[in-house]
């Protein structure tokens, strides 16, 4: 039985998505923080003030950054849980997570462990970290179930897990502004900006097939989390959820 | 916004003063405001408290059921035997356990005033009023306050535009 996934609009064998991603961040990641800020108009970086806002997260905390990428929420996450915690910036990529190590060093980071790994076989010890953050990760991840069920698995009792992602936009008018920008100007933006127009359609077409808040919502309940609520940013475009391990 | 806020506050105030909240630990505490219909869930695990909804409809510890007044009395330190008397709240469950979660809102430093005017009020509103007020009456050595407060404001218009009147029909949950 063949079993196929989606790649953007484009149905693809389960086994080769990984590797597509993989050709998709390896081209982007020198380019990544610049072309985030173009993307989103700087807004980006308000909705992840927001997530560790959210966090729930203080000193001497353990915390886990999966798809972590250059490290911004890594960099925030450090401030908080101060000497006394720890945090990991994971990611499957290799040359993200070398875009995260130099722009760490960059900020006088040096005690962020860095992971490579996928999530949905996270190489840690059950009931390890008080929060579990991924930004802009999840929906690049195969078999979602599985990976939230390894989120859970390596959260402590009362421990966070955040989801911050790409989601279904709520408003009709802001809709058809979103799907004009997310087509037809990103790819531009890629082309000009990072020479790689394919990377930033498959950005567009992949926000369009993860799963809205409701089945997000449902996917972690699923996964064990005792309660999970999200809230929307930017009339939807992002959603914050926010899962507790009971 | 709301329970976030609440959230924030009390946690904050437990880790620096490195209250040990223990005893309620797997408790969840219903409180719910009737006159302004505001409930919150009130969870507590892993030495901190969570303010949630409680979508899930998971079975609750203490039900605590009160007017304004009180919840807003509960924030200033007026004891549950008082309020009691006043007939202002009712209580289902350990009276202890709701006991121990009021000491916590008394301690913390929540403008619990503000943030209910806010919960009822036009939000945006409120916050350009504020910001107005800000700018009346800031001299110039608050100007960097009032960048910070400023910058604040058009945080919140930024990430979430569903407060607005134009996307006023999608509510998060």
């Amino acid at each position: 039985m063949d079993k196929t996934t989606h790649f953007g609009f484009k149905q693809v064998d389960v086994e080769k998505k990984q590797g597509l991603v993989k050709g998709v961040f390896d081209s982007v990641a020198g380019k990544y923080d610049l072309m985030n800020d173009v993307m989103s108009m700087g807004t980006h970086r308000l909705w992840k003030n927001y997530t560790i806002s959210s966090s729930n997260v203080s000193e001497g905390d353990h915390v886990l950054d999966i798809a972590g990428g250059t490290g911004d929420l890594a960099i925030k996450f450090r401030k908080k849980v101060g000497e006394s915690g720890k945090v990991i910036l994971s990611d499957i990529n290799g040359s993200m997570l070398n875009e995260g190590r130099k722009n760490l060093l960059n900020h006088g980071i040096i005690d962020v462990d860095f992971v490579q790994a996928n999530a949905e076989s996270l190489p840690f010890e059950d009931n390890t970290f008080d929060c579990v953050s991924i930004a802009f990760g999840l929906r690049n991840v195969t078999n979602k179930d599985v990976a939230l069920q390894q989120m859970y698995r390596v959260l402590k009792k009362g421990g966070t897990l955040l989801i911050l992602e790409f989601s279904k936009v709520e408003n009709e008018m802001l809709k058809k502004i979103y799907d004009l920008y997310s087509f037809n100007v990103i790819p531009k933006f890629g082309e000009f900006f990072a020479n790689d127009e394919d990377s930033y359609q498959y950005l567009a077409e992949s926000i369009r097939k993860h799963p809205d808040q409701e089945t997000l919502k449902s996917m972690a309940l699923d996964a064990g989390f005792g309660f999970c609520e999200y809230h929307n940013l930017t009339g939807g475009i992002v959603a914050l959820h926010k899962a507790i391990k009971t | 916004m709301f329970r976030l806020a609440i959230e924030k506050a009390l946690n904050h105030m437990i880790n620096v003063n490195g209250i040990n909240i223990t005893r309620l630990d797997s408790s969840l505490v219903s409180v719910y405001v009737d006159d302004i219909d505001l409930r919150l869930f009130f969870l507590c695990l892993n030495s901190r408290i969570f303010v949630i909804e409680n979508s899930e409809q998971k079975n609750t510890n203490v039900d605590i059921t009160l007017n304004k007044k009180a919840f807003l009395a509960l924030f200033k330190g007026v004891s549950f035997e008082d309020l009691i008397e006043s007939e202002d709240i009712e209580i289902n469950g350990s009276i202890k356990t709701a006991q121990q979660l009021a000491d916590l809102f008394a301690l913390s430093s929540i403008d619990i005033e503000e943030l209910i005017s806010q919960y009822t009020g036009d939000i945006i509103a409120h916050q350009l009023g504020q910001t107005i007020d800000r700018i009346k009456g800031s001299p110039s050595q608050e100007k960097d306050s009032f960048v910070e407060n400023l910058k604040n404001e058009f945080t919140t218009l930024l990430i979430a535009p569903s407060r607005s009147k134009l996307f006023k029909k999608g509510r998060s949950r």
